[in-house]
């Protein structure tokens, strides 16, 4: 380029760059973009659809080029579109105007909801931006803009790009821009006009038209008509009879043991702020042909109610206060703590009393000792008092951080069952434990198991939610601790007085829920157990009948001690591998003193047993007959396996896997394991007397005991059995075990499972949590119970996109919660997302009150407004059908002229207001609505320039006029064949 | 050895009492077949490192017991398992009929819900069949299941169906993890291998 500009005379050309300048650098970089993107060349597309800036998807590039130091961005915008078949391109021919000045002209896309300011002012489909790099750089000074524009000017003749190609000037807040678009003999200048102040004669239609005419100069008379489109926005910030109706729950009626808006065990729901900010009515006249309406000064014709078009799109409120979230995130934050409750509720409450809570470590020897809670009676008080008198001591009484009303019905309703009367809760302890659990197979219900929390009757789901809720209202990681520690001493309780827990289904621990619930779980079985076996002691309850469920097989009672000599006559043989067995079926040691019986007696046993009355028999097998005495084969009443958390589990597979896989291995772990099957063994034997393996078999692995159909000798079908080949390998397990098995009664056996300790290993397990553990323990429940809530509270409301959402984090979260220590960052997200399906529900609430769809009394027009009201939460801009006279029109017509009437002013001042200043006067017509937020107008006519010879080529003009701003856009295009 | 192991899987093998899956297992890791194996009590567990398109995978695989009375325990097993084999006597319908009760105990004890699940048809060397090969692809099919079906005692399809599914879990992501992050490299060259092979879908027969 520069050498091109100097002429030489030499003989061999030479282009000389070396002197390049910094401009023309900056020049050959920025077409060098232009190349890189391909935006040379004629630039093809159909007439833009109706509506497609908003239905289609806006993309954009970014480079970042410099002149000399200062860096700039270059950005392409553009609207992806289908690429156009080459029948179209070819049409176009050469004369065909360059598309961005078509676009111009274009009427489809006037007023798009969401798009660059550029597209909102210019109606272009593509184009790029140069700006600054850095957000606070800016070109103020006027050459420096003229010498960027001239930049542009230059590259865009050079390439012979078509693309509009503009620079952002001033401040970036500004958004001031000026460009230019070139095609083969016409180019197109898009100019800029900001100000802050109006010129009283552009705030209206005829002093705009006059600007744009002067601007266009055109030298025919008369003008070809000029098409206007206009749009009045309103905004309506006062709500004025809609209070937002949701107040922060009240949390005093709580203490005094009224409920208010909120229960224990519930979880609030609701923003506490309107949601929904704003509303703005945006009123479009679409397509209007100069001089058809007046609007000056003096008077306008532009009464937003006899608009054409009306479009509402609302303003929502960022991050509304929403209680749920508000919950969930500061339980959440619970989890960080890192104090243990001796910390948090002062270390000095142990010192003394220590050996109350501290030494659980001691657990075994601590049984012999007094109760550390020996309260007569079951009463709430009494157990509130407990942990509470320790804490005033040395604290003073108002420090303890939940009061004693707070902690009562905390713990009535973790507890209902201690209200009762102590005899009551005796009786129906059973029937309450199992009434608390009524199996609605439906899919919440079941949700449990996808989260792995806990069902949402049980103790532990409640006791999260009260957590959560301590932690919002009583007294945050404090009042946990405390109601955590009165809860691990009510354990204890139950335990030592053998009070079943209530809210836990029977039986071990369902793996499927958290560790705490399992662990619970676990406690409660010890609790049963025990609490069977005491009663067994006292004789009050003897020998059961043998029809309850199987699960009685412990309770029946456990007599060891009281018939030694029965003990020893059947004593235990296998005790030379039991050792290890003890590992994980924890015996009493009573049973030891009975080993090296022999092994003659068990064999002896099992003919002896003949004579043997039958003990523990459950029910008949079917109709099966032992085979040789020919009687009834009964199915025995057995020990149940002990039950375990998964915690043990892993333990115990841990043990078993480190093994090995050798043949000695796999031996020793079958043994380990076979304690169950001898068990069932004895317990079998007792039951059926003379009875063989291969009745064992029949009722235990049925498939190893095979029947065939034989002719004897007579010639009748007899069907003959056998054992499997498997069952009759010599000295295999089988029936290794079952001739050391003896006919002992399950009740008599000795225990496979060691409640004792079992129990006390739990309650170690729960005094040593933090706050922090017990709250990552019981998040997956609090989820649980949030997702719950927000699904009740979505069925209210039916909004489709919500089910969705919802349905999302489900599937999220189970796959998050199901493994073991979720990350943070994952379980943060389904909070948020769980706070932004509260956010929507509270702003379709808050829609549905404004728009009063709930009073409509027309079917009909209530299902539209219904449909209008949530797409307003699902579109940036929704349409108002029928305008100002549709439904919802009306609706948004009456809020805005009640919000006109401004609170506390009556009636008749009302009446005055209205004939008030020149100002409103002039805009009569709309008297009920208050003076436009913004007023935009687009003017667009296509006249020949600079000549009357010259092509008609599209002149656009797009103004807009806010309370503080005014901006001027004009895109001028000229014919430059001949200037 | 140890140090080319890409990962450590867990595998499950469950079904009826009698079916086999102990001595498909033996047929797998000892290439033996015993007609006289004592029915398994509890679970029994085995170790395998095996190579699947140049991944070494270290299997644990845990045996179960059949009988009704030791179920009560082996759930417990469940819990973490990549990989399951259910197996089913193909001389004896009664074992496929309760297919269907122990997809539900899989289901409710399962700590994941994109375990890779395959089933087996066993005994296939024997005369007496009383299930179709047509049914066990049909409740494959319904399922979701990779299917096979084999006999641990002439060898058919052992191999095969252990193979499978551990490619199956290894190209399922998120399933497992990785021993070390240097491994992490080896597997996304592979993955681009997987592309054109192409084996499996949701369902996959092998025969």
């Amino acid at each position: 380029m520069a050498a091109d500009s100097e002429p030489e005379s030499e003989v061999f050309e030479i282009t000389d760059f070396t002197t390049a300048s910094e401009w023309e650098r900056f020049i050959s970089k920025i077409e060098e973009v232009l190349n890189d993107w391909k935006l040379i060349g004629i630039s093809s597309g159909k007439p833009l659809e109706k509506g497609i800036f908003t239905t289609g998807t806006w993309e954009e590039k970014s480079d970042e080029i410099s002149f000399a130091d200062f860096k700039f961005s270059v950005t392409h915008h553009y609207l992806v579109q289908e690429p156009s078949d080459k029948d179209g391109k070819e049409e176009l021919g050469e004369d065909a105007l360059p598309l961005p000045m078509q676009d111009l002209l274009c009427m489809n896309n006037d007023f798009p909801p969401r798009a660059h300011c550029l597209v909102r002012w210019y109606g272009l489909r593509e184009f790029v931006v140069i700006a600054p790099a850095a957000n606070n750089d800016a070109v103020v000074s006027e050459s420096k803009c003229n010498l960027l524009l001239s930049s542009i000017s230059i590259a865009l003749g050079n390439t012979g790009c078509q693309v509009p190609l503009f620079v952002q000037i001033h401040h970036k807040w500004r958004r001031m821009y000026v460009g230019e678009c070139q095609g083969p003999g016409v180019r197109t200048d898009f100019e800029m006009v900001h100000l802050r102040k109006v010129p009283s004669q552009y705030t209206h239609l005829s002093g705009l038209l006059d600007i744009f005419k002067t601007k266009i100069g055109c030298p025919l008379t008369p003008l070809p008509p000029v098409s206007m489109a206009i749009r009045l926005t309103f905004v309506l910030q006062d709500w004025q009879q809609y209070f937002w109706p949701q107040q922060p729950p009240d949390i005093d009626a709580l203490v005094g043991g009224e409920v208010g808006g909120l229960e224990f065990g519930k979880l609030p729901f609701g923003a506490c702020e309107d949601p929904i900010s704003e509303l703005h009515l945006a009123t479009t006249w679409p397509h209007l042909a100069e001089g058809i309406i007046v609007d000056n000064d003096v008077y306008s014709d532009l009464d937003p109610l006899q608009a054409p078009q009306w479009s509402v799109r609302v303003r929502k409120a960022d991050n509304p206060q929403c209680l749920l979230g508000d919950f969930l995130t500061e339980f959440f934050k619970l989890c960080r703590r890192k104090e243990s409750t001796d910390e948090i509720l002062g270390r000095s409450a142990f010192d003394e009393e220590g050996k109350e809570v501290a030494d659980i470590t001691h657990a075994l020897s601590k049984l012999t000792e007094p109760a550390p809670v020996p309260i007569p009676k079951l009463s709430v008080t009494n157990m509130v008092h407990s942990a509470k008198k320790k804490i005033r001591k040395h604290r003073g009484v108002d420090e303890s951080p939940l009061n004693n009303d707070v902690l009562n019905t905390i713990l009535l309703f973790l507890f209902p069952d201690a209200a009762d009367k102590l005899a009551e809760v005796f009786e129906n302890r059973a029937s309450t434990s199992a009434g608390n659990n009524p199996p609605p197979e439906s899919e919440d219900y079941n949700l449990f198991s996808q989260f792995k929390s806990a069902p949402s009757d049980s103790l532990t789901y409640k006791l999260a939610l009260c957590l959560c809720m301590i932690n919002f209202y009583h007294g945050g990681v404090k009042g946990v601790a405390h109601l955590w520690q009165e809860f691990v001493l009510e354990m204890r309780y139950r335990w030592e007085n053998n009070y079943l827990i209530p809210g836990l289904a029977n039986g071990s621990p369902d793996l499927r829920c958290c560790l705490l619930h399992q662990k619970l779980q676990m406690l409660n079985c010890c609790i049963e157990r025990k609490k069977a076996r005491d009663e067994g002691k006292r004789g009050s309850m003897s020998d059961r009948s043998p029809g309850g469920a199987s699960g009685d097989g412990a309770k029946g009672g456990d007599h060891s001690g009281d018939n030694p000599d029965k003990e020893k006559e059947f004593g235990k043989s296998w005790d030379s591998w039991s050792d290890s067995e003890e590992e994980f079926f924890e015996c009493l040691s009573d049973t030891e003193d009975l080993k090296g019986n022999g092994q003659e007696n068990g064999k002896k046993g099992a003919k002896e047993s003949v004579n043997l009355k039958p003990e523990g028999r459950l029910h008949p097998h079917g109709k099966l007959m032992l085979l040789h005495p020919g009687e009834p084969l009964y199915v025995p009443i057995t020990q149940e396996p002990a039950p375990m958390t998964e915690d043990l589990l892993e333990e115990q597979s841990e043990v078993l896997a480190k093994l090995g896989t050798s043949a000695e291995g796999a031996h020793l772990r079958a043994r380990m394991q076979s304690a169950c099957l001898l068990s069932d063994m004895e317990s079998f034997k007792a039951a059926n007397p003379g009875c063989c393996l291969e009745d064992f078999v029949r009722w235990y692995s049925p498939r190893d005991y095979i029947e065939e159909e034989v002719i004897d000798e007579k010639g009748n079908k007899v069907i003959r059995g056998e054992l499997s080949a498997r069952m009759k390998i010599p000295s295999n397990m089988w029936v290794e075990a079952w001739e050391t098995a003896k006919p002992v009664p399950a009740r008599r056996q000795k225990r496979l499972f060691d409640d004792t300790r079992e129990a006390e290993k739990v309650l170690h397990y729960l005094a040593v949590q933090k706050p922090a553990d017990l709250a990552r323990h019981l998040l997956p429940c609090i989820i649980h119970a949030a997702v719950l809530k927000v699904k009740e509270e979505e069925a209210v409301e039916d909004i489709s996109s919500v089910k969705k959402i919802i349905k999302q984090i489900i599937s999220h979260s189970s796959k998050v919660l199901r493994f073991p220590s979720p990350e943070d960052k994952k379980l943060e997200e389904i909070i948020a997302q769980i706070m932004s399906v509260e956010a929507i529900i509270a702003r379709a609430r808050s829609l549905k009150a404004k728009f009063g769809v709930e009073k409509c009394e027309n079917e009909e027009e209530k299902g539209d407004l219904q449909r209008f009201v949530n797409s307003l939460l699902e579109q940036p801009e929704v349409s108002v059908v029928g305008a100002g006279r549709g439904p919802a029109g009306s609706i948004i017509h009456k809020l805005f002229v009640n919000a006109q009437r401004v609170p506390a002013v009556p009636p008749l001042e009302e009446e005055l207001r209205r004939s008030g200043s020149q100002e409103e006067r002039r805009q009569g017509v709309q008297s009920e609505f208050p003076p436009p937020t913004g007023r935009e107008v687009i003017l667009r006519t296509s006249v020949p320039r600079p000549a009357p010879y010259s092509k008609a080529l599209p002149q656009r003009m797009y103004s807009v006029l806010t309370r503080e701003d005014f901006r001027l856009a004009g895109a001028f295009s000229a014919d430059t064949t001949f200037f | 050895m140890d140090e080319d192991v890409l990962t450590t899987l867990k595998i499950l093998i469950i079904g009826e009492s009698g079916v086999g899956k102990s001595s498909l297992l033996l047929r797998f890791t000892d290439d033996t077949f015993d007609p006289e194996l004592a029915a398994t009590i509890g679970v029994d567990f085995k170790v395998k490192t095996i190579s699947v398109d140049g991944n070494k995978a270290k299997l644990a695989i845990w045996d179960t017991a059949g009988q009704e009375r030791f179920r009560t325990l082996t759930p417990s097993y469940y819990r973490g398992a990549q990989g399951v084999i259910l197996v089913y006597d193909v001389t004896r319908r009664d074992t496929f009929v309760k297919l269907d009760n122990w997809l539900n105990e899989l289901e409710t004890y399962c700590t994941r819900n994109d375990i890779v699940q395959m089933l087996v048809g066993n005994k296939i060397d024997k005369e007496n069949r009383e299930v179709d090969r047509n049914e066990g692809l049909k409740f494959a099919r319904k399922h979701s299941m990779l299917f096979i079906e084999a006999s641990a005692k002439t060898c058919d399809g052992v191999q095969c169906a252990f193979e499978e599914l551990v490619e199956k879990i290894i190209q399922t992501p998120g399933l497992w993890e990785s021993e070390s992050q240097n491994r992490g490299v080896k597997l996304s060259n592979k993955e681009e291998g997987y592309g054109g092979g192409g084996a499996c879908g949701g369902y996959c027969s092998m025969l």
